[in-house]
């Protein structure tokens, strides 16, 4: 773009947000760097951003704590990196109805603080609290083990604000945990990848903190017994928050993070630690009477209990999981699985294989229950993969799945992007998907390139 | 076209027995659980996905309005033909396509009957969720549609949790996927954004759900009161101590000797207001939240809580609660219910206000609600053939929502927008805000042929008024 219709959309965006606010981007969105960084104080603001980016035919990408942009297509160029930083207050908070509204900026880190002196909580465990905001995070579509008891953000979200690529602010749902006024904006924005607005705030239900919890540790020396081990927890009475699985090498990631270090391939530290295990992890929240029935209930395959600052640590790790693997390992690829509850085993088995054919190991966490995993595949020390070998585990795996299931590739080197399909296939209508983007976004103004409806 | 030739051309899709044309039986399907009514000019009754997308395409080329009905139990006519055209009628695609237990989800027809489901499986210890007062009759379909709660979703979530998938019809006919048995999916969740649109975007023709396990304990309490007030505090208390109960009912003390003189089911006739709270999950939980509630309950004032001490008497507290509704058409020619939600921190001077407006307009008015999700049922009693309390009591109803907003509430927790509130959306949503669901609503049905003049408001003139139709009798099977 010409430097001096440059200068004309800037000084009009910097006119609006006011030149403290306008930066030079200091970011790399897979290895673009965005012209400028923008960052509104408000819906109204963002609007007005939106309008002038929209009627200059620019590139935008809406941007939280920056946890998740490495998640799909490169953009080709990127104008303006739409920040919602300052978008970060509560607007209301209503322990008593036990609902809560904030801006899209917020971290999930600074919404715990603002629930736990009225010992409730939002069951919005995912990644890099601290970094991860609410608007990106509901964006992403991102979970936690929590999911399992509690749902995904669209079974907690009750209300949402954003702004259309034209400039509109729009209201869905409100501040009530009943609600079904006009059609469900809170689920169509939820897992869109910013590709048809721009989201300013949300509203939610929250949760009274429960007042202790444990976990519960079952080891297994096969997939098949773990597997067995859930289905009869799943057909038991005990109702607990989280039912999490883990793959023999997914304990290596499941501490704090270390720094990558050469040669950047799977190699523990300490590998006498090292049982080849398949674990299931079971927390339960309740009195000391239910704790002992969920004791006597799972009865002798429980191998551990972990309570305390221990367990808060624990389930901080499992949120942080592919964070951990992609600081330790940049060159590692990361996919999110999401299969009926029945496919969990052939996936799983499915994804070990693909990654060893492709001089790679896998690394699995996840709910489960409800079919959500989190796959890392890592390099062994057997000679760098190439970008073929990314392309082909992922291929490998996907035609192992159903129809229904979905594997979007969320990590992965930039060389190896540009060899494949990072979101894959979807059982939901293409042709319906692009519509609904082409009437929200008709210009591509919002993350143009990048989401699976810009797929060819 | 003729109503006679759209007639020929409908039998040879679905065959000679699926067509109504005769006056004495449309007539039959001109009203809902609702106030409105409006008469379809055919009815329909299609078998299969394909006979579905047949008929849309021949409407959608002709320019024929359709709209589609599950059971006729819904509460703000949504599925009234106010624009005539077709009626399509679903109760011939009832059959449960799959069960499927190791994934906890079933594949059904939209004409599938909701409690029909939970039978279903209830033997292998699963149940659907959702339960609308109407589970008897209402369908699947139409809990998809209209996003349905009941009193059970307090704990347990409303249709949109509880469905992963759907087969949909769009206007043009063809015949799309959102979804399957898989919580979540790559792309946009347009089986989250179908649930709830009230027909106006497409027609389900196959339903994914998920089953739930039934829990292996219940506590069910009746706790009595003297005073509405004292019932309502209550409800601000169990949600400030964090217990979230199953299910937490209130009925004020004129209903509920209502629905002792119909149904009788031991609410005491001298109370207050009497609260039903339902507590399930793991036998020691439940009994300890139980002990909770009832401390509680007694300290903000309850003169009594009575603990159900078996499944009959289970069964018999909540028979009142469910017939309330029927209840009330006994004694009154009709009545008009509203569905407003309000935070639940403001439901004791939410009542007040109630009691206020009722007495300002002349009119009696029962309440009889899910508490514990702040959804309030106002019935408001009035003679539809006396103009002057029809007018009144659409005045009366549109104080109480706008009541309702004032306090960060919405218009409707579970019944719907339908027909009856369209008039009032501008109160909830800017006209940015209408113009965006109107956008979208062109993406699946830009002539607005499929289920028109419903949910959003069509012109600016419209927006402004409030006109749920004309007003007349309150159904007795349906309520929620």
């Amino acid at each position: 773009m010409a430097a001096a219709s440059i200068n004309v959309w800037q000084g009009a965006l910097s006119g609006i947000v006011g030149a403290a606010n306008t930066r030079e981007c200091s970011v790399e969105i897979e290895r673009v760097r965005p012209t400028v960084e923008i960052a509104p104080a408000s819906a109204e603001e963002t609007a007005a951003v939106l309008r002038i980016a929209n009627e200059h035919g620019l590139s935008c990408t809406p941007a939280g704590g920056l946890t998740k942009q490495g998640i799909g297509h490169p953009a080709s160029s990127i104008d303006v990196l739409l920040s919602t930083r300052r978008m970060n207050q509560v607007l209301y908070y209503d322990p008593g109805d036990l609902t809560l509204g904030v801006g899209a900026g917020m971290s999930l880190g600074e919404v715990a603080q603002t629930l736990v002196p009225h010992r409730q909580f939002l069951p919005f465990d995912a990644m890099q609290p601290e970094r991860a905001t609410v608007g990106g995070l509901m964006a992403t579509n991102s979970h936690g083990p929590l999911k399992h008891f509690y749902g995904g953000v669209r079974d907690f979200c009750i209300g949402i604000e954003f702004v259309t690529a034209d400039g509109k602010v729009v209201k869905g749902g409100g501040r009530v945990v009943k609600n079904v006024a006009g059609y469900d904006l809170m689920k169509l924005m939820i897992g869109s990848y910013g590709t048809l607005g721009v989201i300013t705030s949300a509203n939610f239900k929250v949760f009274p903190l429960p007042p202790q919890t444990r976990t519960f540790v079952a080891a297994f020396s096969d997939l098949d017994s773990a597997v067995k081990f859930r289905d009869a927890v799943r057909k038991s009475s005990l109702t607990p928050l989280c039912l999490e699985f883990t793959s023999p090498q997914a304990q290596e990631y499941l501490r704090e993070a270390t720094p990558a270090r050469d040669p950047d391939v799977y190699s523990p530290p300490t590998p006498a630690d090292y049982r080849p295990y398949w674990r299931i992890y079971i927390r339960a929240a309740g009195s000391d009477p239910v704790l002992a029935r969920y004791r006597a209930e799972l009865g002798s395959a429980i191998a551990q209990e972990i309570s305390g600052s221990d367990e808060i640590a624990l389930w901080r790790w499992f949120s942080d999981f592919e964070h951990t693997v992609t600081t330790r390992h940049h060159n590692a690829m990361i996919i999110h699985l999401e299969v009926p509850c029945a496919n969990v085993q052939g996936a799983v088995a499915a994804a070990e294989k693909a990654a060893l054919d492709n001089s790679c190991m896998a690394a699995i966490i996840g709910r489960a229950a409800a079919g959500s995993l989190v796959v890392a595949v890592i390099p062994l020390a057997i000679g760098p993969p190439s970008a073929m070998h990314y392309a082909n585990a992922a291929s490998a795996l996907r035609s192992a799945l159903p129809k229904d299931a979905s594997a979007v590739v969320a990590y992965c080197s930039a060389e190896a992007k540009p060899r494949f399909d990072v979101w894959g296939t979807s059982p939901t209508d293409m042709a319906t998907m692009k519509a609904i983007r082409h009437a929200m976004d008709p210009k591509g103004t919002l993350n143009r390139g990048r989401f699976v409806v810009s797929s060819k | 076209m003729r109503a006679a030739d759209l007639a020929k051309k409908l039998r040879k899709i679905v065959g000679s027995n699926a067509v109504l044309d005769q006056r004495e039986d449309l007539m039959l399907y001109e009203y809902d659980g609702g106030v409105d009514r409006g008469a379809p000019e055919l009815v329909c009754f299609p078998q299969t996905t394909s006979q579905v997308s047949e008929i849309l395409k021949l409407a959608s080329k002709s320019g024929v309005p359709i709209v589609p009905r599950g059971a006729g139990t819904g509460l703000s006519g949504g599925s009234i033909a106010r624009s005539g055209g077709i009626v399509l009628g679903f109760s011939r695609m009832n059959r449960i396509l799959e069960i499927d237990l190791e994934n906890q989800r079933a594949v059904v027809q939209p004409g599938v009957v909701n409690l029909d489901l939970t039978k279903a499986v209830e033997k292998q210890g699963y149940y659907f969720a959702p339960d609308p007062s109407s589970q008897k009759a209402c369908t699947i379909g139409g809990n998809v549609a209209e996003n349905s709660g009941g009193p059970h979703t307090l704990a347990n979530g409303v249709t949109v949790n509880h469905v992963t998938g759907v087969e949909v019809v769009l206007p043009d006919g063809r015949i799309v996927e959102f979804g399957g048995k898989a919580n979540d999916t790559c792309g946009y969740d347009l089986t989250g954004f179908f649930v709830g649109s009230e027909g106006t975007l497409g027609i389900a023709t196959k339903i994914t759900v998920r089953l739930s396990k039934l829990p292996e304990h219940v506590a069910t309490l009746l706790a009595i009161y003297n005073t509405v007030d004292d019932a309502a505090n209550s409800v601000v208390a169990l949600t400030a101590a964090c217990i979230t109960p199953a299910a937490l009912e209130m009925l004020d003390g004129w209903t509920l000797r209502t629905v002792e003189a119909a149904t009788p089911a031991g609410y005491p006739l001298d109370s207050g207001a009497v609260l039903l709270i339902e507590l399930e999950g793991v036998r020691e939980q439940v009994e300890e939240d139980a002990d909770a509630v009832i401390a509680i309950c007694q300290r903000v004032g309850a003169r009594e809580v009575r603990r159900a001490a078996n499944e009959a008497e289970r069964q018999r507290l909540w028979l009142g609660r469910k017939n309330a509704f029927g209840a009330v058409g006994r004694i009154s020619p009709s009545y008009y219910v509203q569905d407003g939600v309000i935070p639940r921190t403001k439901i004791p001077q939410t009542l007040a206000f109630i009691e206020d407006v009722g007495k300002k307009y002349g009119l009696q008015i029962g309440n009889i609600f899910h508490a514990g999700d702040g959804n309030l049922h106002p019935l408001i009693l009035f003679d539809a053939r006396s103009k002057e309390q029809t007018a009144n009591t659409l005045a009366a109803g549109k104080e109480i929502l706008e009541y309702c907003i004032s306090v960060g509430g919405s218009i409707t927790g579970e019944h719907g927008v339908g027909m009856e509130k369209m008039g009032v959306m501008p109160m909830m949503f800017s006209e940015d805000s209408i113009d965006v669901m109107i956008r979208l609503r062109n993406v699946f049905n830009p002539a607005a042929t499929l289920n028109p003049q419903k949910l959003l408001p069509t012109s600016r003139s419209c927006r402004e008024t409030f006109h749920p139709g004309h007003a007349s009798l309150g159904g007795a099977e349906a309520g929620a």
